[in-house]
């Protein structure tokens, strides 16, 4: 560690406390709104600190009564988790291999292939929606779960591809030779080295792909218009969109939102963790 | 244990040709090291026979069968990798039971062979470890244990000594020396260093260019070289080889080194010949012999080098027992044995 003078150590201090609070007031700030009763929110001036706090927002969307407000957040919730999970679960099982392939198999139509999949990730949103939305209309897919688990999948899959793939360009080659003459076939070496080898990579991409489609809206919006397929973001939207806005309820909406994402993150932190390649092979 | 055999095998990557017509059989049991210069095709050769890279035409048989065809975890054979390839999320236990996984032995069968290699490589304390924790030496063990797990038909060794320190090089030559001996197996070594190859091989094939220059026990190729490469590579210091007129005054062709010593150069065609000493055959005499000027001196201790130029070679070396008192500047003779010399024709193969 080497040595600094205080008032680098006080500079370096004040900044990261400043790049805390720029991060953290926006959360902290969605909290006191989400306790805070829809008085002390409209007062003005605006109090910072609420006079009563009230988890009754919380209490209505997480069901108190069988409202309405609560079924369309519950489903949402549900809608939510069904779309990301299952288009990130597919997204991976599609990656892995397409990954693999990218990095080890020979030919230069391979590597064209690659540039192509990442060029569709750059593509705006507005410019294919319409297409799509008239081909989900003509297969009858709109406003069903597997419409966002095939848009979505079309998104994460170029992604997860490119992320797994240069990292697995870093494992060496020796890694998968070792292994066949060892007895295993590709699938076996995928699956007993490579992927462990992997493994903070392949969570970095789970997690990621998991965010992408928790907080999509573009699409949802576009192509889900009742509780049947609706998710979370398009959920919260419509809570404002009514006559009177409940900041109250869509600040609740909003933290309770973040609970599942960050969840994740908290479970996958173990499998985050790199230098696993260590001992392997002698650089 | 088997042997192999290859019969004219090639290989090319695209156009270009990296293994030409190599024709080789390797007998059960026996340590067969590839050597040569770097590029020279060795290890390709020896990617061939393990089945990580397909002969472009030939034969290969192991034993009685025709393998050319046959995927590598098919072919039974093991191989050690230079940078021993370990799987880092496993510990050295499961490393090493890694291949007896694959081949679905039962659970019990297996923990009981690992512990067995274990205890031949003495690794039975690292079981729990993973690769990462243990030292240049341990893994390169481990890398030897796994490939000997399943009793393989064939090992083959690619440069595995080659990140190991000196003396930890010397004291696992001697381990694999003795782990030939103690399982009989076949193997195939390959190697660029020299030394290695005289001290473990049964038989060493020497290669440059994709092809093989010669094959013979290690006294063979040191005794009887085939060729000026051959001649070249194997020794240390290298032999000292200059080019001769030949004198055909006197009926059969000689080679004059000085005023007194002619040399028999029989069956020699052409003008010219290359003629070959090696540094060890060459004693130093007061009077005569092949005259030069001493241009550096090093001592060893145990011998002495000393470089030299004269009339018939520039950047000589000769190797004396001992520590010797020649001084650089010094004139100096040699006198060298005829049957030390070693002729080779204008094409560089042997008289």
């Amino acid at each position: 560690m080497t040595r600094r003078s205080p008032s680098q150590t006080i500079m370096i201090y004040s900044l990261a406390l400043l790049l805390g609070a720029v991060l953290l007031a926006p959360v902290l700030w969605l909290f006191i709104m989400s306790v805070s009763s829809t008085r002390d929110l409209t007062a003005l001036p605006l109090t910072w600190i609420p006079e009563t706090i009230s988890l009754e927002n919380y209490a209505k969307l997480l069901g108190g009564g069988g409202s309405t407000v609560a079924e369309s957040f519950l489903t949402a919730l549900r809608n939510s988790l069904i779309v990301a999970l299952s288009a990130t679960a597919i997204s991976l099982a599609v990656a892995v291999p397409a990954a693999y392939s990218f990095s080890r198999l020979p030919g230069r139509r391979r590597k064209s292939l690659l540039f192509v999949a990442i060029a569709t990730f750059m593509m705006p949103p507005v410019a294919i929606v319409l297409p799509l939305y008239a081909m989900m209309g003509e297969l009858g897919l709109l406003n069903t779960h597997l419409s966002l688990i095939l848009v979505y999948c079309g998104i994460l899959v170029p992604f997860t591809t490119w992320l797994l793939k240069s990292n697995f360009d870093g494992i060496p080659m020796d890694l998968d030779e070792a292994p066949i003459i060892d007895g295993a076939n590709r699938l076996q070496v995928i699956w007993h080295v490579t992927l462990p080898i992997a493994k903070p990579a392949l969570g970095a991409a789970a997690l990621m792909a998991v965010l992408m489609a928790w907080d999509e809206f573009f699409y949802a919006l576009l192509f889900t218009n009742d509780i049947r397929a609706k998710t979370l973001p398009v959920a919260i939207a419509d809570f404002a969109a009514g006559r009177v806005a409940d900041y109250g309820l869509i600040s609740a909406a909003g933290i309770l939102a973040t609970i599942p994402p960050v969840a994740l993150a908290y479970f996958l932190q173990k499998s985050l963790v790199s230098g696993l390649m260590s001992g392997s092979v002698k650089g | 244990m088997t042997g192999l055999t290859l019969k004219q095998v090639n290989k090319k990557f695209g156009e270009f040709p990296v293994i030409h017509e190599v024709d080789l059989s390797i007998d059960s049991g026996e340590l067969v090291v590839f050597v040569g210069p770097s590029g020279c095709g060795k290890s390709t050769l020896l990617r061939l026979i393990a089945g990580l890279e397909d002969i472009t035409s030939g034969e290969f048989w192991i034993g009685g069968q025709r393998a050319d065809q046959l995927l590598a975890a098919a072919r039974n054979i093991a191989m050690v990798f230079q940078s021993y390839a370990l799987y880092p999320h496993m510990t050295v236990a499961e490393n090493i039971g890694f291949p007896l996984k694959l081949a679905k032995l039962p659970r019990a069968r297996i923990a009981e062979k690992v512990a067995a290699v274990g205890e031949s490589l003495r690794l039975g304390a690292l079981f729990d470890r993973k690769p990462g924790q243990l030292s240049g030496g341990q893994r390169q063990r481990v890398a030897i244990g796994r490939a000997l797990a399943r009793d393989p038909k064939v090992l083959l060794l690619d440069e595995p000594l080659s990140n190991l320190d000196a003396a930890l090089r010397l004291e696992m030559r001697m381990e694999l020396s003795r782990l030939h001996k103690q399982l009989a197996a076949t193997m195939v070594y390959v190697t660029h260093d020299q030394v290695e190859a005289m001290t473990l091989a049964d038989r060493i094939v020497i290669m440059r260019e994709g092809k093989v220059e010669q094959v013979g026990t290690p006294l063979e190729l040191y005794s009887r070289p085939a060729n000026v490469f051959v001649a070249e590579f194997i020794g240390s210091p290298k032999m000292n080889v200059f080019s001769a007129d030949l004198d055909r005054s006197g009926g059969n062709p000689v080679i004059r080194l000085s005023e007194q010593t002619a040399l028999s150069a029989e069956g020699a065609a052409g003008s010219r010949v290359f003629a070959g000493i090696r540094p060890e055959h060459m004693t130093p005499v007061d009077d005569g012999g092949l005259r030069g000027v001493v241009t550096a001196v090093e001592h060893l201790g145990a011998d002495t080098l000393v470089h030299f130029d004269s009339a018939f070679m520039e950047g000589g070396i000769a190797r004396i027992n001992g520590i010797s008192g020649v001084r650089t500047g010094e004139n100096i003779g040699f006198q060298v044995a005829a049957e030390q010399y070693h002729l080779f024709s204008e094409n560089g193969n042997r008289l």
